[in-house]
């Protein structure tokens, strides 16, 4: 791979990914306020429009849709820097 | 088979020669377009051809065809079953540019594509010298045309107009930057046949990573961008005009001068060119992308209720946001894309 080769990149955002993962929902998400558990009781649509309830929704859709995919990814190049060199 | 064994002497007198008689009259069928046929009985002859054609029959269609060939190709191929071999190859070759159209139509808007790169050279030239010289160019917006149809309106492409965006430009730049950058390596001496790829997935990893900046950015800030992916790929691709002007003129300047080593933004004359062309190209995308960004500043296309809705606080974002994509991360990108290896002339001695 060279110096800024597209492997670098996808090493990179893979581990990005996986941070954003890993965050503990009730323990770390819960108390900076990022989480979407809104009151029941509020009657209405949640405050859907401000940038950090759009960033709060980007990080749950991420950790939600990429867990699975990101198991395999993981494997995948474990095998790859393990065998492979 | 003809010719006299070569292992004996030669004769005294020379034998009768053989020239070979040729039988068959094989000749290459001259690669002209056939005339065109009588313009009325064309389309008629086409459309029959095609329907035909989806009714799957490949000699069929080519015998379909056979009245409109045999007046054109009378005089060259003579043999029936060359030109029966030469229908049915035709309209193999048809079937399978079809087949290959509608499976590239599902991946590849193909019709929006030529849209882009409807160019003439006066447009190529004007537009060159806007990208460079952005400061005096007067009106920005593009212009649309409402089509007949009941649709809403759709741009002008840019062949018309000279604020629309196209891919010839950017796609040529990109090219010539690839080759530049490698060919100023290789006068170095630092050329390695990897460079080339590496170049090439170092400038799309660039505007890939752009268009996700200003993807995620209309999506926090939620704006509704009505325009399309190419045209923001299009308008990050015109960056590439000024890293090549920038690695051009440094290099040459870097080359008469013997003074300061190095070339791309190395030396003060490439900074200063690198400057100029970096406050430029953000200028350009400012005055652009404020079209496609801020859409509260477009008076009747329906968009009168939803500019309503934009508080004073948002617009204020979306400005910033704009600043901040136009010159921060144009500067990072452009310098990225400036950069050289080191010089290994410099190391000796």
């Amino acid at each position: 791979m060279g110096f800024f080769g597209l492997g670098g990149l996808v090493y990179v955002s893979v581990l990005l990914v996986n941070a954003i993962a890993i965050l503990s929902e009730d323990r770390f998400l819960a108390r900076i306020g990022w989480t979407n558990a809104s009151d029941p009781g509020f009657g209405g649509g949640q405050d859907n429009g401000s940038v950090k309830a759009k960033m709060v929704n980007l990080v749950a859709s991420v950790r939600t849709l990429m867990r699975i995919p990101l198991i395999i990814i993981n494997t995948l190049i474990i095998f790859y820097e393990l065998i492979l060199g | 088979m003809q010719r006299p064994a070569h292992s004996n002497p030669p004769p005294a007198h020379s034998p009768p020669l053989h020239h070979p008689v040729p039988q068959h009259v094989s000749t290459v069928p001259q690669l002209r377009s056939p005339p065109p046929p009588v313009p009325q009985s064309q389309p008629q002859n086409t459309y029959g051809y095609s329907q035909q054609q989806q009714q799957g029959g490949g000699p069929g269609g080519g015998g379909g065809q056979g009245g409109y060939i045999h007046p054109a190709f009378g005089g060259i191929m003579s043999d029936p079953t060359a030109q029966m071999g030469f229908q049915v190859g035709k309209s193999a070759i048809m079937a399978g540019q079809e087949y290959m159209e509608q499976n590239l139509n599902r991946y590849v808007n193909v019709s929006a594509l030529k849209h882009y790169f409807n160019v003439s050279n006066s447009y190529v030239v004007n537009k060159l010298y806007i990208v460079l010289v952005p400061w005096w160019h007067r009106p920005w917006s593009r212009q649309q045309r409402l089509s007949n149809n009941g649709q809403d309106g759709y741009y002008l492409p840019p062949r018309e107009d000279i604020n629309s965006p196209d891919m010839y430009i950017p796609m040529m730049a990109l090219v010539t930057y690839i080759l530049l950058s490698t060919l100023l390596a290789g006068l170095r001496g630092a050329f390695h046949p990897e460079l080339l790829g590496l170049t090439a997935t170092t400038a799309f990893a660039v505007v890939l990573l752009e268009i996700l900046g200003l993807k995620l950015g209309t999506y926090l800030l939620s704006i509704s961008s009505e325009s399309q992916l190419l045209d923001l790929v299009a308008y990050s691709g015109y960056k590439f005009v000024g890293i090549i002007l920038t690695l051009f003129l440094s290099e040459i300047v870097n080359r008469t001068r013997l003074g300061t080593g190095g070339g791309g933004t190395g030396g003060w004359f490439g900074w200063c060119v690198f400057l100029y062309v970096f406050s430029a190209n953000a200028f350009f995308l400012l005055r652009s992308l404020r079209y496609v960004l801020l859409p509260d500043t477009s008076p009747n296309t329906g968009s009168a209720a939803a500019s309503y809705t934009v508080a004073r606080s948002q617009r204020n974002r979306r400005t910033q946001f704009l600043f901040i994509y136009s010159y921060v991360v144009q500067f990072v990108f452009m310098w990225l894309l400036s950069r050289q290896s080191a010089d290994p002339k410099i190391g000796k001695a």
